[in-house]
């Protein structure tokens, strides 16, 4: 790499959500990026790796805990001063008028400058008609060339978009990802840097020519990947199809590590680029449903898998998908070797199975996890074996101090429930084992008193 | 382990203990008010201003204002479904209703108080029950709009499924209507509640003419500690009433609303349905449980229905909108129709004959002293709104700082404000003012909590990326607020000043004419000229007046305000 004057250095950012007065959930560890001139730089990543809180904070937007970040050399206190930024949802103004809101960065200017860069950005992103139109008419698409257009009308040194096209229909995110390619690709359009959030590889490799790779809980930085081909890219070559090839690896690696599963382990699987090597804290189990994981399996045939096949499959983000399969292996039923997921035998036996089979073999693999092995010891030491919500949140919080105890607790709560391993009365917030009836069910009304 | 259950067994039966000692406290209250109700009539009852009285006459208050809201409530809930089913009603209660909301308390008093009294002339029950029903004026009309809104908004596919299984009116009732309103309606009832205080001084004594009516209650005290000038009993007494505000919202309304969250229509964050230490409390009090169980099998065992499904003798389903009328429904109606047409014209009648007896120079009068009030009413919003706006913007983006403060802006709120007037206007004095430019903040104690209140919740609800791209746009200085913030909050802001508006010109009867130490603080205005014509007990003046007032309030409305609130709900929601 190459680095003339870097634009923006990120030096050893971390950074911290308060979630409440004990607890601080750390987003960011130890966070080193530069991003120089002619820069495109992807942020990549599953869901939670904060790689949105990330661009925040290289454009100013966020103070980061700790760390800092500095634009062309200066420390930034503030919000950056060469930086534009394009939302997910649009962040349109509804009061004002397409012209009204692509105008607002260049207020300062001249009227007639106005007008003469708002005639250049509206051929650009092909809004011409729509200037006297309010955004509420607009479909997502034309919103999104407003949102764009307005970055673009300031002519900042820095272009940052924070998952621009996923709040797009898959057709209407193709045509607005070609275009801003095509943007990158013209010798004559002065935007050069940009900084951007995905999920999604095929967009990466698209645009970037570096691929930052982050992993998460806490969110870091796995890798860092540059991507050299030259501009227009064209998806259907082989250079281009080794590169998604490479990347899917690495994410595979980062986000599913073949030992991920084994809390004693999990120290061992941080990637190399993490420097402070922040012990990470053992997933015990993943926050997904049992339906989810009970679909996957269905749906998973005996054939083995790639990881990112499924995702596109299921039409779901990449790191959902990984939180299921993470599950799925927790349990038995999946093994995964390389970017592979074959079904084990353990699993071929739940997906045939009738419900009540499946149930008591979920239940079978759950009791097997030390998690719920101190659940069901919590309930049986209770005086009435009853557990309180607020208790059992105690606890947890004592056992597993890096885990969010609300989200476990619902985690464990839905799959409990469905194992038929403990009932919880949301009426008064308890927990208890679960007790089967015998007999036969009565069917009747359900009687819910109108007021409680 | 099994130490940490016995402090919570023991919890347990604390809980159990507390909740019998409270019950058995409410039937002791309630036999108290009753035999206070049966007494003899006494017009003017002496208010003893020991501070050992106080709990005595605070019991008074809060029964009337809870029988007052309960009478609300149904109110609410037969007129609201009237209006709903009913689309020919529909267009006469509605205006009606919106005219009725803008009416002043002291409006509904004479009439009210004569009747009463005429009718139970032997037992204080008349005066009581007058008390209560004016109150009751200061209450209903808002939870009305809100239920009939909620079942306008009631999702068709509920509706839908109480038709495929037969529902029967009561059933539906129970299960999809009142389910739906009961969110707004809570809040409604919480807004409710403070409006009913906020004339309570007024309801519980008042001169009609020659005749001065006075039953015994907090609002009575107060307004002879005000009278006489007793400040250590205007000092408990507004202690008093803080007490009882902060224990009915405690106890009474903050369980209720994180209740009815449970009634949330859309799923997301139904998750946290989180509950006050309170009700979880009692949910686990076995007492309660017992008591909740039974209620709970009696309450099924009302709404059960008759028969399965579709097997009644009835063979086609109700048209949507209209439920099924038998034939003695359809004559009961029709008197109940005739009835409330007949009183109507009496009404009418009535008035115009008052009407027939102003003199012109009253005419101009009025006319003259709207003009002042109407000044009045717009420098209290206008300097309610320079406050309000930035200081609910500001709370509104900083949910931290929201919920720190939420509880004392709710109480300062609900407290009735008219209570701690005459040191406001000792304040105004001392700074060599009077009451005719002290009437703007004792107006303002009152109303600009609504606009505080809406801004907040708008400023709340935008959305964050706005947010982030109002500073990376580095909006700053008066761009901020006239390009973003003032637009992003206008719908909430007008919502406030409709409220407030409203509530200022009700708020300038008690605010423009104001007794305290012996003295008589009197200020030219329409609220002024309506007290004063109260205390003379001259009828046709105070009609005048207050008609004048309630078509003041209903033509801004209509033109100023209703306008402005569709180009801000058009032009400044987020969301598509």
């Amino acid at each position: 790499m190459n680095a003339p004057t870097p634009l923006i250095d990120v030096a050893h950012v971390c950074h911290e959500y308060a979630s409440n007065a004990q607890e601080h959930d750390l987003v960011l560890s130890d966070i080193n990026l530069s991003i120089a001139e002619n820069d495109v730089v992807a942020l990549l990543g599953p869901s939670g790796c904060g790689k949105s809180t990330l661009i925040r904070i290289l454009s100013g937007l966020i103070q980061p805990t700790r760390g800092s970040v500095s634009y062309r050399g200066q420390t930034l206190t503030g919000v950056s001063p060469g930086v534009a930024m394009v939302f997910q949802n649009f962040a349109l103004f509804p009061w004002l008028t397409v012209r009204g809101n692509i105008l607002l960065p260049v207020e300062h200017l001249p009227p007639s400058e106005q007008q003469a860069r708002l005639e250049t950005v509206l051929s650009t992103v092909g809004l011409g008609a729509y200037e006297y139109s309010y955004p509420r008419e607009l479909s997502g698409g034309m919103k999104q060339r407003v949102g764009i257009a307005r970055a673009l009308i300031a002519e900042p040194e820095v272009l940052c978009m924070d998952e621009p096209f996923s709040a797009l229909d898959v057709l209407t995110a193709e045509t607005l990802r070609n275009e801003i390619g095509r943007l990158l690709a013209s010798p004559d359009h002065p935007l050069r840097t940009m900084v951007f959030v995905t999920h999604n590889i095929a967009e990466a490799v698209f645009l970037a020519t570096r691929v930052v790779v982050l992993g998460a809980q806490p969110g870091r930085i796995a890798q860092i990947v540059s991507n050299t081909l030259p501009y227009p890219r064209d998806p259907d070559s082989p250079a281009y199809h080794a590169a998604v090839e490479n990347l899917h690896r690495i994410l595979t690696n980062t986000n599913l590590p073949d030992t991920a599963c084994l809390p004693a382990d999990a120290g061992k699987t941080v990637t190399k680029v993490d420097a402070t090597r922040r012990r990470i804290a053992p997933v015990c189990l993943p926050y997904v449903t049992p339906g989810e994981v009970l679909g996957l399996l269905a749906l998973l045939g005996d054939e083995p898998c790639d990881v990112f096949d499924l995702a596109e499959r299921f039409g779901r983000e990449f790191g959902a998908v990984v939180r299921v399969i993470k599950a799925a292996e927790l349990l038995g039923f999946l093994t995964t070797p390389g970017q592979d997921v074959i079904m084990t035998d353990l699993g071929k036996q739940a997906v045939n199975a009738s419900t009540t089979e499946q149930k008591n073999l979920v239940r079978e693999q759950l009791l097997k996890l030390k998690i719920f092995e101190l659940l069901v010891r919590l309930i049986r030491v209770q005086e009435n074996h009853t557990l309180t919500e607020e208790e059992l949140l105690r606890e947890l919080q004592a056992a597993l101090p890096h885990e969010k105890p609300k989200q476990l607790f619902r985690t464990l709560l839905s799959w409990g429930r469905h194992a038929e391993i403990i009932s919880y009365d949301q009426r008064k917030h308890q927990l208890r084992l679960y007790e089967r009836k015998h007999g036969p069910r009565i069917v009747g009304h359900p009687v819910i008193p109108p007021a409680a | 382990m099994s130490q940490p259950n016995r402090p919570a067994r023991r919890a347990n039966l604390m809980i159990d203990a507390v909740v019998l000692i409270g019950l058995v406290s409410l039937v002791f209250g309630a036999a108290h008010v009753v035999g206070e109700w049966r007494q003899p009539l006494h017009s003017t009852v002496k208010i003893d201003l020991s501070p050992a009285a106080l709990p005595s006459y605070a019991l008074y208050s809060f029964a009337r204002g809870w029988i007052a809201y309960f009478l609300s409530l149904v109110f609410t809930l037969v007129v609201a479904s009237w209006a709903f089913y009913d689309t020919r009603a529909q267009r006469f209660i509605l205006p009606a209703l919106d005219v009725l909301q803008s009416i002043p308390v002291l409006g509904f008093l004479p009439g009210l108080v004569l009747a009463l009294v005429a009718l139970f002339p032997n037992s204080n029950v008349g005066l009581e029950l007058a008390c209560v029903l004016m109150i009751f004026t200061g209450q209903v009309w808002n939870m009305t709009f809100s239920y009939y809104d909620s079942l306008r908004g009631s999702p068709p596919d509920f509706r839908a499924l109480g038709r495929l299984y037969d529902f029967s009116w009561w059933r539906r009732f129970w299960k999809i209507e009142l389910p739906g309103g009961a969110q707004g309606l809570i809040y409604n009832s919480m807004v409710s509640m403070a409006g009913g205080w906020f004339f309570l001084s007024i309801t519980e004594s008042f001169q009609l003419g020659t005749r001065d009516f006075r039953v015994p209650g907090i609002g009575s005290y107060m307004s002879v500690a005000i009278a006489e000038g007793d400040v250590r009993a205007q000092i408990a007494g507004v202690l008093t009433m803080g007490i009882v505000i902060v224990a009915v919202d405690r106890l009474v309304w903050w369980p209720l609303v994180l209740w009815s969250r449970k009634f949330n229509l859309d799923d997301f964050g139904g998750t946290q349905a989180s509950k006050s230490r309170l009700s979880l409390w009692m949910a686990r009090s076995q007492a309660v449980q017992k008591f909740s169980q039974a209620m709970g099998r009696l309450g099924a065992r009302l709404i059960r229905p008759k028969h399965a499904p579709h097997m009644a003798t009835s063979s086609s389903l109700p048209a949507a909108g209209a439920p099924p009328r038998t034939g003695f429904g359809r004559w009961l109606y029709r008197i109940f129709l005739a009835l409330t047409i007949v009183v109507l014209a009496f009404g009418f009648v009535r008035i115009t004959q008052l009407l027939m007896r102003v003199q012109f120079s009253d005419w101009r009068e009025i006319g003259f002293d709207s003009a002042v009030t109407f000044g009045r009413v717009l420098a209290a919003v206008g300097l309610g709104t320079i406050w309000a706006v930035p200081a609910g913007i500001w709370i509104g983006l900083n949910p931290k700082l929201s919920s720190r403060l939420q509880p004392f802006i709710q109480f300062a709120a609900s407290f009735p404000a008219p209570m701690i007037y005459p040191w406001i206007l000792l304040l105004v004095i001392k700074l060599g003012g009077s009451l005719q430019w002290g009437a703007i903040p004792l107006i303002m104690l009152g109303t600009q909590w609504y606009i505080l209140f809406n801004v907040t919740a708008a400023a709340s609800a935008i959305p964050n990326d706005i947010r982030s791209c109002s500073d990376i746009l580095r909006l700053n200085g008066w761009r901020r607020w006239w390009r973003y913030l003032l637009p992003a909050v206008a719908p909430g802001l007008v919502t406030g000043w409709i409220t407030a508006a409203g509530g200022a010109w009700n708020a300038t009867i008690v605010s423009e004419y104001v007794h305290t130490g012996g003295k008589l603080y009197e200020a030219t205005g329409l609220g002024a000229f309506i007290s004063r014509a109260t205390d003379t007990g001259n009828f046709p003046k105070l009609t005048a007046a207050v008609l004048v007032m309630a078509v003041i309030v209903v033509g801004i409305n209509r033109t100023v305000w209703k306008k402005l609130q569709t180009l801000a709900n058009d032009r400044c929601r987020f969301g598509t």
